[in-house]
């Protein structure tokens, strides 16, 4: 029996991570007197504001910074919170979006590139755990790999929730009266959502064409010191 | 004073059940555990854990990663302290809960625990304090707990100094305000750096090594000190005063000692806070306190009968701490000869009955060879018998064989006799001849 495609549709929804646990992804990229600081951590927003400098001075202390990073690190730990609450109470559609998530990282000797489709409707979804999964299956030794893994996903998971709150702000700025239920919105950039229809209709299967099992393994490799000195320069490159 | 916080030694986690086993500092594979975390158990989640986490009971499973994350990485490597950036950098999850988990597991001594470290030993005072604590809210909060073990915890406002009377530890702003108890004063203060602590324990290596390095190095207490791994200068001091030493070893920190007692009696007096304390000499310092509480008359008397009596306890005990085990034989030949007939019939009484002792033996085991001899000689004639039994058997067997065919053969004579008979009647007669 083919369900209509709209009966996927479902009424706006308050502006949430879609996941089982609604983490903020934090950046820094702090540099002091010749000192940078890089770091990408998941962040819990309903901690007390209390925890945000608590964090920063064990930050600190615990890498040895100089002082006055500790007012760096928190304001920039401050300015992205406040970011992700500003979406708080803005509505943002669910509609069917199953996306790609894309991997493409390097954590100290382990390179991962991987590609998958993700469920934003599914609430429950975990990145944390997917991440321990990936670990775990694809034997990799480095425990930094994890938290890098995790990171990534929520990552993209933001950006494509927030596009979807703009694009829906926009919408309805735009075409007033329409039914939030009939409007599709195709969300701008990376990750277009797939139609399911085309891909699970009732004539094809679950299983994917076999000339895409490439495309969607996971690769992990181990790279050698000079691979990794080259990779760095590259990246200070494109940093700088 | 050995520590009176009994410490648990736990198995590296390759097992899930932890089994308490009796105290080795030493090993390498055994990690420590504090006895008030001993609830600790890879698999489930102890109530106090419930009780001070909510992520422990919001997503149990999530918060046992991450413990077990936590712990399994401490004691990868115990001997050093792990921060809070290491674990989060290698857990995957919110760093706010990972934070909670790993500074209620940093308070519970169950990761960044250094027990050998001289600042976890507590005071008896305090632990009289933490125990009565700890018994009327046992496993509560977790804030009582570094006041078990590690630092010195003044007991009218929790901070640190020290008084020696009594136990009493006092902060600075305490003894200043004069918060101390009636009936102690001012001078009965000493002040104590907090890196100082109390008197461990001397083991017998660490007593023959300072020996050692006293004979090397004589007066420098500094030196004596860096040979002596773990004991400051003064500890050093106070140790080597402590043993009973005769006149014989050290003449002249002898007289030093006393010379000093009476010239820095007078001095430390008037400084009723004692700045000699922090005196180069630790053997002033030492002095200095001492005659300070007791008053420079005293000191000296007192130090002159000590010296006496402990040259007469050296005399009686016989011990000579010069000594290496080699030179033992010599010091106890000397040893023997004035010492007396009653160690020597003693020995000699022993000897005899040890003696007596393996003759019976020896005797009992011939008794014995001879029972055995004897049981297997009958054995033998036994066997013996047996074996002519079975000749005489073979040999009726077989005349009872001839005799059977014998009368076999004679048989068949009369059956012949029998049906010649009728036709020739003189058959008979022809054999009856």
């Amino acid at each position: 029996m083919k369900t209509p495609v709209s009966a996927f549709y479902r009424n706006p929804v308050k502006f949430r991570m879609p996941t089982s646990e609604n983490l903020v992804p934090i950046r820094l990229d702090i540099e002091i007197d010749g000192h940078r600081y890089k770091d990408a951590f998941t962040w819990n927003p309903s901690d007390p504001d209390s925890e945000v400098v608590v964090f920063a001075k064990r930050t600190v202390r615990d890498l040895k910074l100089p002082p006055p990073f500790v007012t760096q690190i928190a304001q920039s730990i401050q300015s992205q919170l406040a970011e992700f609450r500003s979406y708080d109470g803005q509505d943002m559609y669910a509609g069917e979006k199953i996306v790609p998530i894309k991997l493409d990282l390097r954590v100290n000797h382990t390179l991962v590139k991987d590609q998958f489709l993700w469920d934003l409707n599914n609430f429950d979804s975990d990145p944390e755990e997917f991440a321990r999964t990936f670990c775990r299956d694809m034997g990799i030794e480095d425990p930094e790999v994890g938290p890098a893994i995790a990171f990534a996903i929520r990552e993209q998971l933001y950006e494509i929730v927030v596009q979807s709150v703009v694009s829906a702000r926009e919408s309805r700025l735009s075409k007033k009266g329409r039914r939030g239920a009939d409007f599709f919105p195709v969300s701008k950039g990376g990750a277009v959502a797939v139609d399911l229809v085309k891909l699970f209709g009732i004539k094809s299967s679950v299983v994917r064409k076999r000339k895409e099992w490439d495309v969607y393994e996971p690769i992990v490799d181990l790279l050698s010191n000079e691979e990794v000195d080259i990779l760095e320069a590259k990246e200070e490159r494109n940093f700088r | 004073m050995a520590s009176s916080t009994p410490n648990i030694t736990v198995e590296p986690p390759s097992s899930a059940i932890e089994t308490p086993q009796p105290i080795t500092s030493s090993d390498a594979n055994l990690i420590l555990v504090p006895s008030h975390s001993r609830w600790f158990s890879w698999d489930s989640i102890h109530e106090c854990e419930i009780r001070n986490i909510p992520e422990s009971s919001k997503n149990p499973r999530v918060y046992k990663y991450y413990r077990n994350s936590i712990v399994k990485f401490f004691r990868f490597n115990p001997n050093r302290k792990i921060t809070f950036t290491d674990v989060r950098k290698i857990i995957v999850g919110d760093v706010g809960s990972i934070r909670r988990v790993f500074d209620f597991l940093e308070a519970w001594g169950l990761i960044n625990y250094h027990p050998s470290s001289s600042l976890s030993k507590p005071l008896k005072w305090e632990d009289k304090d933490a125990k009565s604590d700890a018994a009327s809210n046992s496993t509560e909060s977790p804030s009582l707990v570094p006041a078990n073990e590690a630092k010195r915890i003044c007991s009218v406002c929790m901070d640190c100094f020290a008084c020696d009377k009594n136990n009493r530890k006092l902060c600075a702003r305490c003894f200043i305000r004069g918060n101390y108890r009636i009936g102690m004063s001012n001078t009965k203060f000493k002040r104590v750096e907090i890196s100082e602590e109390t008197k461990n324990e001397w083991t017998e290596e660490e007593t023959l090594n300072l020996l050692e390095a006293i004979t090397n190095f004589g007066d420098d207490w500094k030196r004596v000190s860096h040979q002596v791994v773990g004991r400051t200068d003064k500890e050093c001091v106070a140790r080597f005063l402590e043993l009973p030493f005769g006149d014989q070893l050290k003449p002249p920190v002898d007289a030093e000692w006393e010379s000093e007692i009476v010239g820095s009696g007078k001095s430390s007096k008037r400084m009723c806070l004692t700045p000699l304390n922090d005196a180069i000499n630790p053997i002033m310092a030492q002095a200095a306190f001492l005659s300070a509480l007791a008053g420079t008359e005293v000191a000296q008397a007192a130090a002159q009968a000590a010296l006496t009596s402990l040259s007469i306890v050296y005399k009686s005990t016989r011990i000579n701490y010069r000594s290496f085990p080699r030179n033992t034989l010599q010091q106890d030949a000397s040893v023997a000869s004035d010492g007396g007939n009653a160690s020597d019939s003693i020995q000699g009484s022993l000897l005899r009955a040890n003696l007596q002792l393996e003759k019976e033996e020896s005797d009992v085991e011939k008794d014995i060879y001879e029972v055995i001899d004897v049981q297997m000689k009958n054995i033998q004639d036994k066997l013996i018998n047996f074996e002519d039994l079975d000749v005489l058997m073979e040999k009726e067997r077989q005349q009872l064989e001839q005799t059977k065919s014998l009368f076999f053969l004679d048989q068949l004579n009369l059956l012949f006799r029998k049906t010649s008979a009728p036709t020739t009647g003189e058959g008979n007669h022809v054999k009856s001849n």
